[in-house]
C-alpha cells in the first residue's frame, strides 16, 4: 500500500529543469499524432521513443516505468484480444462458433487491427506518462497562471494539491498504527479498520481544514496566492530533438497512414 | 530601557464548554528582548501566544502592541498580523501552499506587494533561514527542520517586528533545535523581538532574557531566568524541574563551598562556580587566543591563510551566512551553537580558535568575551582578523 506516488517521481527527474512548455508540446503532440495516425507504424515509434526518453533523458526507473505502465497495458491486452476475436474479416485462419449467435475468428484484418488499437493504445499511455513523470503539478500552477486561468481556480488546484499530501501522510500513519496493531489480520478485522481509517481521514480533514483557515489568517491572507511566474528558458538542444522527434513523428503518420503488418484493411 | 511593545493587563479566556485557561495574565514584552513563556502542558502558554497577533480574543482584559490596545476589525488585525508574526509548533499546520516559494511569498503577496517585490522578499527570508535554491521545492517533501525553517521564513518575508514560536524546537533533533535557537539569536541580534513558549526549561534558561513561569493559566513567577527557576518549590509548583546547571549550583552551596553570587548560565559559568569553589584557576595554560573572522568584510585569504596557519585549530560559526560560507569552502565547523563560550573554554586550555561571523555579531564576541575575563580574572586574548 501507499506506493511511490507519480507527482514525486516528477519532482526528481532530471528533465526537470527543462522548459515545461517544451515538454507539454511534446507529450501533447505525441498524444495528438498517436490518436490522428491511421496506422501503427507511428504510435508504436512514438511509444518507443517516450518510453527511451523517459529511461534515458528524464532518468526514470525502468522498474518504476513497467509499474506505470503494467495496469494500462494488461487492459489494453484484455481489450485487443476481444476486438481481434470479435471484429471478424476474410480469410479466417481460425473460428469457433459455441453458440448460433456468437462467432469468433482471428483473420488478418483483426489482427492487423487489434495490432493497430494496441499500438495507439501504447503511444498514448506512453505520452501520457511522459507528461505525467517530467511535469509535476507545481511547474503546471505557472502554465495555467500564464494561460489566464482565473486564479480563483488555480488556488483551489493549489489548496486541494497541499491538502492531497497533508491527508496522505495522516492515512499512512494512521494504517501503520493499524498494521502495527494487527488490524488488518483477518476479514472482519481489515472491514472494521478501513472503516475506522476512513473515519480517522475524514476528521484529519476537517482539521486540516481548519488550520489551513488559520494559517491563511495569520499571514494576513486577502485572496492572493503566489506562483513562482518563472518558466526555465528554452535551449538550443532540447528544442532541436523535440522539433525532431515531432517532425518524424508527423511524418511516420502521413507516409504510414494505412500500412498493416499481415495486409489486412486498416 | 527599551520601550514596551506587548502589553497583556489582566488577561481572561475560557474555550466554549471548556474551564478557564487564562486566568488573569499581566505582563509585558519590551522591544528587543527575548522571552520564553515556559510552563507545563495546558498552562495555557498556546493560548496566551494567540492572543498576541489576535487569533483570540481575551473574554476580559486588554492586550495591547506599541502601547496602543488591539482592535479586532479585520483591518486592525491586518496590520498587527504584519507586525507580530507567529510561527506554530507544528509546522505542516502552517504551511499553506504547494512549493517553497509560494509558501513564503503567501505573506508579502496578501500584504499587496508587487511581484517583484514579493521574489525580493522570498529570497531574504529564504537567505536569512540557509534555504537559498529551495524555492522550487515542494513543502511536503521537506524534513521536519526543513518545514520548520520555511514556516520562519514565510513569517520572515512579512517583515514582522516581533516573533512568536509556540514551541520552537518540538519535533526536532538536537541539531535541529541548535539550528532553530541559532537563528532565533541571529534574528533578534538584528532587532527583532521574540517570544517563546515551551516546556524545556533546559532550552528557555541560557536563551532567555526573562522567563515567566506559567501554571494553570496564572503567572507563577516573572524575571531573569536564574530568578526565575532558581527557586526549586515554584519550579516543582510548576511540574517542571530546576535546569541542571542551577542544582549543582544549589548543591554546592547547601554543601558550604563558597560559589559566586552570580548564577551559572552555561557550562562556562559552572566551570568558573566550580573552580570559584575549589579555589583554583580556571585556566590552566597561557589562554588561546580567539580570532573573530568578519566574514562581511574580510576577503576569502585572510581566512584561508588563517586556517593554513593554524592546522588543527578549533573553528565555530555564527549566523546563517557564516555557517553558508563555511559550507561552501568546505571549512569544517566544530561549533555552531553557543559558539563563543565554547571558544572561551578552548581558549582556557591553551588552543587557538577562530570564530566566522557578520557585522553586529563581531562586536557581541568581542563584549562576551572581555565580560568572561572581567569576571574570571583570566585575560583571553580576542582579535578581529582583517581590521586594523
Amino acid at each position: 500500500m501507499f506506493e511511490e506516488l507519480l507527482e514525486e517521481i516528477a519532482q526528481e527527474n532530471a528533465l526537470r529543469g527543462t522548459n515545461t512548455y517544451l515538454k507539454l508540446t511534446v507529450g501533447l503532440g505525441a498524444l495528438l499524432l498517436s490518436l490522428l495516425s491511421a496506422g501503427f507504424v507511428a504510435p508504436l515509434f512514438i511509444a518507443f521513443t517516450m518510453t527511451v526518453a523517459l529511461l534515458y533523458l528524464a532518468r526514470i526507473d525502468a522498474r518504476t516505468l513497467g509499474e506505470a505502465f503494467a495496469a494500462p497495458v494488461s487492459f489494453a491486452i484484455l481489450s485487443v484480444a476481444a476486438i481481434v476475436l470479435v471484429s471478424g474479416g476474410s480469410g479466417a485462419v481460425w473460428i469457433w462458433q459455441p453458440f448460433s449467435w456468437l462467432s469468433l475468428s482471428v483473420t488478418p484484418t483483426s489482427v492487423d487491427y487489434g495490432i493497430y488499437v494496441l499500438c495507439r493504445t501504447l503511444g498514448g499511455m506512453a505520452s501520457l506518462l511522459f507528461i505525467a513523470l517530467t511535469t509535476p503539478m507545481t511547474d503546471l500552477f505557472v502554465v495555467m497562471r500564464q494561460c489566464r486561468v482565473p486564479p480563483v481556480l488555480i488556488e483551489l488546484v493549489m489548496v486541494v494539491y497541499r491538502t492531497i499530501f497533508t491527508l496522505l501522510d495522516q492515512l499512512v500513519r494512521c494504517y501503520h498504527a493499524q498494521v502495527m496493531r494487527l488490524g488488518y489480520s483477518t476479514r472482519r478485522e481489515s472491514i472494521r479498520s478501513f472503516a475506522t481509517l476512513c473515519g480517522a481521514v475524514f476528521i484529519a480533514s476537517w482539521n486540516t481544514g481548519e488550520d489551513q483557515i488559520r494559517a491563511r489568517e495569520m499571514r494576513c491572507y486577502d485572496g492572493r496566492l503566489v506562483v513562482l511566474g518563472e518558466t526555465r528558458p528554452v535551449e538550443a538542444r532540447p528544442a532541436l530533438a523535440a522539433a525532431g522527434f515531432l517532425l518524424a513523428a508527423l511524418a511516420l503518420t502521413v507516409l504510414s497512414g494505412g500500412v498493416t503488418l499481415l495486409g489486412g484493411a486498416p | 530601557m527599551s520601550r514596551i511593545i506587548l502589553e497583556a493587563r489582566d488577561l481572561h479566556y475560557r474555550y466554549p464548554r471548556g474551564g478557564e485557561v487564562v486566568r488573569g495574565i499581566s505582563f509585558h514584552v519590551r522591544r528587543g528582548e527575548k522571552v520564553a513563556i515556559v510552563g507545563p502542558n495546558g498552562a495555557g502558554k498556546s493560548t496566551l501566544l494567540m492572543m498576541f497577533n489576535g487569533m483570540i480574543r481575551p473574554d476580559s482584559g486588554t492586550m495591547l502592541y506599541d502601547n496602543c490596545p488591539i482592535a479586532y476589525d479585520a483591518h486592525s488585525l491586518r496590520r498587527l498580523r504584519k507586525s507580530v508574526g507567529f510561527v506554530l509548533q507544528n509546522p505542516d499546520q502552517q504551511l499553506v501552499a504547494p512549493t517553497v516559494y509560494q509558501d513564503v511569498g503567501f505573506g508579502p503577496a496578501n500584504l499587496g506587494l508587487s511581484e517583484e517585490d514579493v521574489k525580493s522578499a522570498v529570497q531574504r527570508a529564504l537567505g536569512a533561514v540557509g534555504l537559498e535554491g529551495f524555492e522550487h521545492r515542494t513543502t511536503h517533501q521537506l524534513s521536519g527542520g526543513e518545514k520548520k525553517k520555511v514556516a520562519i521564513a514565510g513569517v520572515l518575508a512579512m517583515e514582522p517586528e516581533v516573533l512568536v514560536f509556540d514551541e520552537p524546537t518540538a519535533s526536532l533533533d538536537p541539531r535541529g533545535s541548535e539550528e532553530v535557537m541559532d537563528l532565533l539569536d541571529e534574528l533578534n541580534d538584528h532587532g527583532t523581538t521574540i517570544v517563546i513558549s515551551t516546556h524545556d526549561i533546559e532550552l528557555a534558561y541560557p536563551w532567555a532574557h526573562r522567563a515567566v513561569l506559567l501554571v494553570g493559566g496564572r503567572i507563577l513567577q516573572e524575571d531573569v531566568p536564574e530568578v526565575a527557576f532558581g527557586d526549586r518549590d515554584l519550579v516543582r509548583r510548576a511540574h517542571l524541574s530546576t535546569p541542571i546547571l542551577l542544582d549543582l549550583y544549589h548543591e554546592l552551596a547547601e554543601r558550604g563551598f563558597p560559589v559566586p553570587a552570580r548564577r551559572p548560565l552555561s557550562v562556562l559559568d559552572m566551570l568558573q562556580v566550580i573552580d570559584h569553589a575549589f579555589e583554583q584557576n580556571t585556566c590552566r595554560a597561557h589562554p588561546g587566543t580567539i580570532t573573530v573572522h568578519d566574514i562581511s568584510v574580510a576577503g576569502e585569504e585572510g581566512l584561508a591563510s588563517w586556517l593554513a596557519a593554524h592546522p588543527g585549530a578549533r573553528i565555530g560559526a555564527m549566523g546563517t551566512r557564516a555557517k553558508q560560507r563555511a559550507a561552501a569552502e568546505g571549512i569544517h565547523l566544530h561549533y555552531t551553537h553557543g559558539v563563543v563560550d565554547k571558544c572561551i573554554l578552548r581558549a582556557l586550555l591553551g588552543e587557538e580558535t577562530a570564530i566566522m561571523t557578520t557585522g553586529g555579531m563581531v562586536k557581541r564576541v568581542v563584549e562576551r568575551v572581555e565580560e568572561y575575563s572581567r569576571q574570571g580574572g583570566t585575560t583571553i586574548p580576542v582579535v578581529i582578523a582583517d581590521r586594523p
